[in-house]
């Protein structure tokens, strides 16, 4: 049970950094500058990075449910 | 009492499909000149109240399962059957409502649009949030009916919680969050109880603060074809809904990177049970042991 838990949490965090990567590229992007302004640039990149660094937070715990069960297994 | 709370719940899910059924009835009669969004848009307003009352009477029926409870192997009761339930349900509800609510801002953020209708991401947003608004009553009306306050700071213990906190930060952030609120770690740590105090201090009060947050943000854009709302309004409530929605991606994120090095608390919110001398009891009473470090090694802890 652990280890599908684990799973599914690395493809929610996968899914997430792939929002991230969009947040922080779209803050850089001409367009967004000009469409919302550049208060919506600063909002994109607190939030991407934010995100990036919560979704990495939460992989490093679902590495560890896949080691640790693997380890407890060998045992 | 327990036959009226059943009757309650029994004629609000019958006006709740009356509701829908009207509402989904008047749009698609043909005789409105609305496009598929602008109709979702209507059958989602127009079934808010009936969803909300709804969730008010599962509530009532919520709170009848609350109380403290030790099996016979000391487990106890950690969760009552009530709140796995909104919990579940609140659970769906952003399964349906965050991706959707996300695809939407970050489409319109990228120009970009997929082969499917985006009144169709908009439908699915609708329902998960009308799932998330009866998930928002059924717990209003069940802490309402219950009285059940464990997971607030009492009046008076900020100071107790906030040093609490401390130690069951990592030790890398515990020194400048100590700075941050003058907390002297001089002092001895304090019992946690049955909650830990990053539930209590962090957890409850962030998800209270964000659900509130993009339920009256959302209801305010919602209404805006039904209810005259401001340019002004609209566009601070556009925004903070959208700043609520990323916030609960955060939430989510630290939700589960909370729980999940601690299985007990992931099973109990399943089961309901939690066996005596697990998680938080537990990492403190090593953190007392081991000094304060010891209880946030090797565990992901805060």
């Amino acid at each position: 049970m652990r280890r599908l838990v684990a799973v599914l949490g690395l493809l929610w965090t996968l899914a997430n950094l792939a929002v991230a990567y969009f947040f922080v590229t779209s803050a850089f992007v001409a367009k967004t500058a000009a469409k919302e302004g550049i208060l919506a640039q600063l909002s994109l990149l607190l939030g991407g990075v934010l995100i990036a660094g919560f979704a990495i937070l939460l992989a490093r715990e679902c590495v560890r449910m896949l080691t640790s069960a693997d380890a407890s297994r060998t045992a | 009492m327990r036959i009226v709370t059943w009757l309650l719940v029994v004629a609000g899910l019958a006006l709740v499909a009356f509701g829908v059924v009207t509402a989904v009835g008047q749009a698609a009669s043909g005789l409105q000149p609305w496009s598929n969004e602008l109709s979702d848009n209507f059958v989602f307003i127009k079934a808010v109240p009936f969803v909300l009352a709804f969730g008010f009477a599962v509530g009532m029926l919520m709170a009848r399962t609350y109380g403290p409870k030790v099996r016979a192997d000391g487990a106890v009761r950690r969760w009552s059957p009530g709140t796995v339930f909104g919990h579940l349900i609140l659970t769906l509800g952003f399964v349906l409502a965050l991706p959707t609510g996300m695809w939407q801002y970050l489409g319109g953020i990228l120009d970009v649009n997929l082969p499917i209708p985006i009144y169709l991401f908009y439908r699915v947003h609708y329902i998960g949030a009308s799932v998330v608004l009866f998930a928002v009553a059924a717990f209003t009306s069940y802490l309402w009916m219950t009285g059940d306050r464990s997971l607030l700071v009492p009046r008076g213990q900020w100071s107790r919680h906030l040093l609490g906190l401390a130690y069951e930060l990592h030790p890398r952030i515990r020194g400048p969050y100590a700075k941050l609120f003058r907390i002297d770690l001089s002092q001895p740590r304090p019992p946690a109880g049955k909650f830990s105090f990053y539930e209590k201090v962090v957890e409850f009060p962030s998800w209270s603060i964000l659900l509130a947050l993009i339920t009256i943000t959302g209801l305010i854009k919602a209404a805006r074809y039904v209810v005259p709302v401001p340019g002004f309004g609209l566009w601070v409530a556009s925004t903070l809904h959208v700043a609520a929605m990323v916030g609960i991606t955060v939430k989510l994120l630290d939700h589960l990177r909370y729980t999940f090095p601690r299985w007990p608390l992931m099973a109990s919110i399943a089961t309901t049970w939690v066996k005596e001398g697990s998680a938080p009891v537990r990492r403190q009473g090593a953190a007392e042991r081991g000094g304060s470090a010891a209880g946030v090694a090797g565990g992901g802890d805060s």
